[in-house]
């Protein structure tokens, strides 16, 4: 079985894209071509990791979340915050007084993500006693969950299942409100997210037929109102006196937390290129005696989401700042905590899994074999025709990929500009031609552009 | 459809590089994630065989509808009792190549674990033959 929910939140604004190539270039997972001067994504490649959107001169690739004005005014508005979204502000400002001030962007009521992780702290000691396949891997990140869904098959069934955080704090809200009777129709749940990847997770889940979250918020778009805010009070807001998590579970976004609370040998890794590189090497059966595998699409984990509008290093700082402060209230209270949702863990524990993840067929040439073969022998033809720099100009990443795209209808073999060259040697295109291939890719403006200079200039 | 990849033997950090390859083509197939898995697994261990084993070798990958055959073939010392070889745990690997989280012996059993047929050829002091088929 495969997977075919293509939901992205990802998005290129063509009025913006120069066709540049910089996202083409660095997609992992040679998703993006560039067509008519514009780049383009293919839906069924595309992990929403977001490496696209920090490279983009033209700033013209955006995260598409649901956004404030989705807040339907009837409703019972609560806001799911993550602790990476604190640790965008100076350490002056108390989590209370930013939490109240993301309220006034038009919220009921302000939760805190991360009191779901000493729940998960639970499930994942339970899991790990558990027979399943090791190393297990997070599913904490939806980017890295679609990664493996996308380039390594086989290891879809190492995907824990297990929902993320946001979720199961969005399920306790549910259970919450429902045992006093709320109506929960009239419960919407939005969630501040710091990537596009959490978007998608949020409207076409894994392993779930419909996420519990009813909406996301840009961090960025809260991040200026939650200042504005801030810096518009006279005084100071108030503080947390009892702690209602523990310590650690702020840090738990951030990469290297996580890991701790699976018992036996783990390992943490951020960073798109270092997680394929260590996912090859898992396919491989390389690797051997790893019980759990905690990834991270980005550098020091969600600190470093494209969306977070702070700097992540100072970011990871500052919740390392407030894991301490969190452990002062606890030792005040002896060493307790009063953390609401665990009185709701026996309710939640049944209701915590997700479905089996399912490979994706981003990669196949064909579902026919036969046909597939015959796809592959072309590829391999085309490929010796091809230069081998990978410049990109005919708008795919690599001549590996043209190839792929020609066999697969989507591109010709004129797009090459070195076998142009060899085809206009031979008489076999005109230079007329030649210009109308490449507009196709560079756009229509492009070569005129040059054309309109150089007349100025004679 | 046929793929040939040079080995090197010794050559530790390029290791893997030609089963690496032939996965990436296969992804490319509609092949149940299990099979893949096997196959994965069975030509890594093969490839390091040589890796570790033998001063040079060569992978051919020939892929068909509905399965896949694989040999690899080296140039190097060869194995004297094949059937010992084929042992768990039985492993003839220097120290420095234990050191290096290799040799443990696993090799051989783990690939005809993995894959449908095997077939083991050796002539001491000229080389190594393995043959094997895994089906989708």
């Amino acid at each position: 079985m495969r997977e075919k929910n293509y939901t992205h939140s990802i998005q290129i604004d063509r009025d913006k894209c120069i066709g540049c190539s910089h996202c083409m270039r660095v997609c992992t997972t040679q998703a993006i071509r560039i067509i008519e001067g514009c780049a383009v994504i293919q839906p069924e490649r595309c992990v929403d990791c977001g490496e696209c959107y920090r490279v983009c001169p033209q700033h013209a690739i955006y995260a598409m979340d649901d956004g404030l004005a989705s807040l339907a005014a009837d409703h019972y508005r609560v806001a799911l915050v993550p602790s990476v979204f604190l640790g965008q502000f100076p350490s002056d400002y108390s989590a209370t007084e930013v939490l109240e001030a993301v309220k006034n962007c038009g919220f009921d009521e302000v939760r805190e993500v991360e009191q779901a992780v000493d729940f998960m702290k639970e499930a994942y000691r339970i899991r790990a006693g558990k027979q399943l396949p090791r190393p297990q891997i997070s599913s904490y990140c939806p980017a890295v969950v679609r990664l493996i869904q996308v380039l390594y098959p086989s290891l879809t069934s190492h995907i824990m299942l297990l929902k993320a955080p946001h979720d199961i704090s969005a399920l306790y809200l549910r259970l919450y409100r429902e045992r006093e009777e709320f109506d929960s129709r009239k419960l919407s749940l939005y969630y501040i997210t710091p990537c596009a990847a959490k978007t998608v997770a949020a409207r076409a889940p894994v392993g779930e037929s419909a996420s519990l979250i009813d909406g996301t918020v840009n961090m960025k778009e809260i991040y200026n109102k939650t200042l504005a805010t801030l810096l518009a009070r006279k005084e100071k807001g108030g503080r947390k006196h009892v702690a209602d998590m523990s310590p650690d579970s702020v840090c738990w976004s951030l990469s290297g937390t996580e890991k701790h609370y699976f018992p036996g040998r783990s390992l943490a890794i951020d960073g798109m290129e270092n997680v394929i590189d260590f996912l090859e090497k898992l396919e491989s059966g390389h690797v051997s005696d790893i019980d759990f595998l905690e990834m991270r699409a980005c550098d020091q984990g969600c600190a470093g989401g494209i969306l977070c509008p702070g700097n992540r290093f100072l970011t990871v700082e500052r919740l390392e700042q407030r894991q301490k402060r969190l452990q002062q209230l606890k030792d005040q209270q002896e060493g307790r905590v009063e953390n609401r949702l665990l009185e709701y863990s026996e309710m939640l524990h049944p209701l915590s899994g997700v479905e089996p993840v399912h490979p994706r067929d981003g990669l196949l040439l064909d579902e026919d074999m036969e046909k597939a073969l015959v796809k592959l022998q072309r590829i391999r033809r085309l490929m010796s025709y091809f230069p081998g720099f990978d410049c990109g100009a005919c708008g795919a990443p690599s001549c590996r990929s043209l190839a792929e795209d020609i066999v697969q209808g989507k591109a010709s073999i004129s797009h090459c500009v070195f076998v142009q060259r060899v085809m206009e040697k031979n008489y076999k295109l005109s230079p007329d031609q030649a210009f109308v291939v490449i507009e196709k890719i560079w756009g229509r403006g492009r070569l005129n552009k040059y054309n309109d200079a150089n007349e100025n200039e004679s | 459809m046929k793929f040939c990849y040079e080995i090197k033997g010794g050559d530790f950090s390029a290791g893997g590089s030609a089963s690496s390859q032939v996965k990436k083509t296969l992804k490319q197939f509609n092949i149940a994630p299990q099979v893949l898995r096997r196959i994965a697994v069975a030509l890594y261990e093969a490839e390091m065989n040589v890796v570790a084993h033998a001063w040079r070798g060569s992978m051919c990958v020939d892929i068909n509808i509905d399965h896949l055959n694989v040999v690899i073939e080296d140039e190097g010392p060869g194995i004297e009792d094949i059937e010992r070889a084929m042992e768990e745990g039985f492993s003839t690997a220097t120290e420095e190549v234990r050191q290096m989280g290799f040799g443990a012996g696993m090799g051989l059993p783990n690939i005809r674990k993995n894959s449908d047929e095997m077939k083991l050829t050796s002539t001491p002091g000229i080389g190594t033959r393995l043959a094997l088929t895994i089906r989708f």
